[in-house]
């Protein structure tokens, strides 16, 4: 059974939100990826500047629950644009929802930092091609700001 | 003030003096690399500045690769190009068989210039299933994936602690993130960091 939203006012939209970013690979791909399919949108490629959202539907906030972790995120469906900007870099990519995750609960408490420059827990992962544009695929994760175009 | 971007192009371009103004922007290292314009792409678009795919072969300092959608790409590394196989390496170390994403600008003849090339780099989410004094095992969406230590290079990230080569901290059970190099055609990664939630 879908686990219903808190009725609080989510925190993104009284302001940008900050909280780690990853990437995931999704469509055709190689290695550990070939997996992997089109996402929940089924339209999720590693190459386009995409990204997975932890509130694309009851189903999906079901998995994630950033509410465990003090996170009321807003439903917001495929194709619905976020910026997400680096705090390391300064650098931000404009992408759109094509996948449910992360999976927030499961990193709880989880804090990244660039110098004195934190956040904490998991709200979106990146496809490579998007994450790429703000930081090396090599750092894995990073503190960073997420808002409306 | 002339832009990366714009010397990385006069780099395959322009010939020797090109190449050389792509060496002196630096080692093009990860974070000074992501500060240089890119041009918009619509979101949710392919980015034709992006490329993936499985090296084929390699001539002279251009690597063949087939995207995993079937369509070929010329990606040309030049003095300047970052590039990354379980850490910062060499072009040499490119073989045909790896898998790559690579990141630079995209020519008028279809080349992409590269910023900078990931070898066999993968970012894997799940469970430890096990954990041995050389391996983790990790259950990747119901796979099975053998995640090997390497002296000397694998670091465990608990939190916002620094790194640490101790990865003894980890637990059966636990949920970590794996950041690696996958061993082609393998269920096999070697691991450069493990991010632990705590």
């Amino acid at each position: 059974m879908a686990r219903s939203q808190p009725t609080d006012p989510p925190i993104d939209l009284q302001a940008a939100v900050r909280g780690e970013v990853s990437w995931f690979c999704c469509g055709t791909a190689w290695g550990p990826c070939s997996s992997t399919g089109k996402g929940a949108c089924g339209t999720c490629n590693s190459g386009n500047l995409q990204h997975a959202w932890p509130n694309t539907s009851d189903a999906c906030w079901a998995i994630t629950r950033p509410d465990s972790c003090g996170f009321a995120l807003s439903r917001r469906t495929c194709g619905f644009q976020h910026r997400i900007t680096a705090l390391c870099s300064g650098t931000s990519v404009v992408t759109s929802i094509a996948d449910c995750g992360p999976q927030t609960d499961l990193f709880c408490g989880e804090r990244s930092c660039c110098g004195a420059t934190c956040a904490t827990d998991r709200i979106i992962d990146l496809t490579p091609a998007a994450y790429s544009r703000i930081a090396s695929l090599s750092t894995g994760l990073r503190p960073c700001e997420i808002s409306t175009p | 003030m002339t832009s990366r971007r714009q010397l990385l192009k006069s780099a395959v371009l322009g010939g020797g003096a090109g190449v050389v103004a792509a060496t002196a922007l630096g080692s093009l290292g990860p974070e000074a690399a992501f500060g240089a314009a890119a041009p918009d792409v619509e979101p949710g678009a392919p980015d034709p500045d992006f490329a993936e795919g499985r090296i084929r072969s390699i001539k002279d300092n251009t690597l063949l690769v087939l995207g995993s959608n079937m369509v070929f790409h010329n990606i040309r590394v030049v003095d300047g190009t970052s590039l990354w196989k379980l850490g910062p390496t060499t072009f040499d170390q490119a073989k045909p068989g790896d898998g790559l994403y690579a990141r630079g600008v995209r020519m008028p003849d279809g080349v992409l210039a590269a910023e900078s090339v990931w070898l066999n780099i993968v970012n894997i989410k799940g469970h430890v299933s096990n954990i041995t004094s050389e391996k983790i095992h990790l259950d990747h969406k119901g796979q099975e994936v053998l995640c090997h230590r390497v002296a000397g290079k694998s670091i465990a990230v608990y939190s916002d602690a620094p790194p640490s080569a101790d990865l003894s901290l980890l637990r059966v059970g636990q949920h970590v993130q794996i950041l690696g190099a996958w061993r082609p055609d393998t269920n096999e990664v070697d691991i450069a960091t493990v991010f632990s939630p705590h």
